[in-house]
């Protein structure tokens, strides 16, 4: 019961959150993530919550009445043979596949090759930009690491040492702005790792694995995330050009070539996570170019409405 | 302002559009397949519209009991059920419900709550072993159960009274 409310209670929220988010014209990616974390959030308790208020909520009398009644469909025999809850744990079963080795598996790899990268990466010595930076934030400076590589590379580490790790290639290939931009937008991931909601936002997502609604919505947050932590590296610098320009060099080294016109077009598309990366990247240079304001915070009260509106509507979802 | 004002709208109309789905989307199973939870207005509607056989309904009422049920759900799908309440003769309160199922995860009694069972006892239902509770519900009036296996179905008997008319409710199903 657990799992199909959640999944409906989800999807609801999902719908509602996108609408109240166009309707108020909200673009902030911070205040853009809170409502998101709400749809990935909110199922996890959802159901629980409900049957405290009122243990009646799975009564016959209470589904006959509710808005939705999940196990009406999930009854339903397709050719009066496969119950349609079968599809169903197959749709989950697929999604659970996908948080495995979309997600968890490559979570696990990267924090190994990291430590892996930090045993053979070269150590900077002190960069005054990053002390700078990261005391702006309020968090210690981060070791930054040289490693070996002739593409374009950074990125870092989390946890009781962070670390920035930066390849050959791309302190060659980057100005000494776009550089400092880039830093700035890791110091930003190692400062806003540090927010236990966040972190408490990871590990509860990681209840509802088997949900495709949490699988994109939390897919949604992280690509806020970028784009949160683009802004704060603009607060840092008051370079978005720089920014962009550095992000635009990752995406010029990321594009295929042009495909050749005797190969067949199966063969000539991007892969599906490469395009997503690309449309991720040329949607944060947008804004960079745009100059979006910088907002935090505020909407609370939107958020408030918008949260009432998915929570009263779900009670009746069952 | 008029931003605000015109997103609030356009909620609204959001929330109206989120519930005709919702509640067309509860529908249409019912028109897929008849088979799954619904009303009825009557005990021979449920015998002629369902495939349930086997209906157990009591033939001693007291009194304070009104007869016919204010409502019967019934469904074969997943598994056949069958749900009759009836309300006090003199008010328009649950005051005894009756439901047969071919499972146990049915859950029905939300009309009538037992807010604590003082006694729950092995009673002998004409030879069937039956299970009595006793006890009360909210504003500590006297509520009592009585469930039976009868051939594929638990039947369970729940009344807004001492367990005596109970059982003689239960009594006169079985013959």
């Amino acid at each position: 019961m657990y799992v199909a409310q959640s999944f409906c209670h989800s999807l609801i929220a999902s719908v509602i959150m996108d609408q109240a988010l166009r309707a108020w014209k909200i673009d902030s990616p911070a205040i853009r993530q809170r409502f998101r974390l709400t749809v990935v959030l909110f199922p996890v308790f959802s159901f629980p919550l409900y049957q405290l208020i009122n243990p009646d909520r799975g009564s016959v009398l209470f589904r006959l009445d509710a808005l939705f009644d999940v196990n009406r469909w999930l009854n339903i025999e397709i050719w009066g043979v496969i119950p349609l809850s079968v599809v169903f744990l197959s749709l989950l079963a697929l999604t659970s596949l996908i948080f495995l080795f979309q997600e968890l598996i490559p979570i696990l790899r990267h924090s190994l090759e990291s430590q892996a990268v930090e045993q053979e990466g070269v150590r900077r010595q002190s960069n005054s930009f990053v002390e700078h930076a990261s005391q702006a934030l309020s968090i210690g400076a981060p070791e930054v690491y040289l490693i070996e590589d002739d593409e374009l590379i950074i990125f870092s580490t989390t946890g009781k040492n962070p670390a920035i790790f930066v390849s050959t290639g791309l302190s060659r290939a980057l100005t000494a702005d776009e550089m400092h931009a880039a830093l700035a937008h890791e110091i930003a991931h190692i400062a806003r790792s540090r927010r236990p909601l966040l972190l408490a936002a990871f590990f509860l997502r990681m209840v509802l694995f088997f949900n495709p609604i949490t699988l994109v919505e939390f897919r949604r947050v992280v690509r806020n995330e970028e784009k949160i932590c683009d802004d704060i590296a603009i607060t840092l610098t008051r370079q978005p050009r720089a920014l962009a320009e550095a992000l635009k060099k990752f995406y010029a080294t990321r594009n295929p070539p042009e495909p050749d016109v005797q190969q067949k077009p199966l063969f000539a598309t991007v892969p599906l996570e490469e395009y997503s990366y690309n449309i991720q990247l040329d949607s944060r240079v947008a804004r960079l170019e745009q100059h979006a304001p910088y907002t935090a915070s505020g909407r609370w009260l939107l958020h408030i409405i918008a949260f009432l509106v998915v929570a009263c509507v779900n009670y009746f979802v069952v | 302002m008029k931003i605000r004002a015109h997103g609030f709208f356009y909620l609204v109309l959001t929330i109206a559009a989120v519930i005709i789905v919702l509640k067309t989307l509860n529908w249409l199973p019912t028109i897929i397949q008849q088979d799954t939870i619904r009303r009825f207005g009557s005990v021979e509607e449920v015998r002629a519209k369902t495939k349930i056989r086997d209906l157990y309904i009591p033939s001693y009422f007291p009194q304070s009991i009104m007869w016919p049920p204010s409502e019967i759900l019934a469904q074969t799908k997943p598994y056949p059920a069958v749900l009759m309440i009836f309300n006090a003769a003199n008010k328009r309160d649950v005051a005894l419900i009756i439901s047969q199922a071919a499972s146990e995860a049915f859950s029905a009694h939300a009309p009538i709550q037992f807010a604590q069972i003082s006694r729950t006892v092995a009673y002998d239902l004409k030879g069937r072993k039956a299970l009595l509770d006793v006890g009360a519900c909210k504003n500590d009036e006297p509520c009592s159960r009585i469930s039976w296996v009868e051939k594929d179905y638990t039947i369970t008997l729940t009344m807004k009274s001492p367990p005596f008319e109970l059982i003689r409710i239960a009594e006169s199903m079985l013959h």
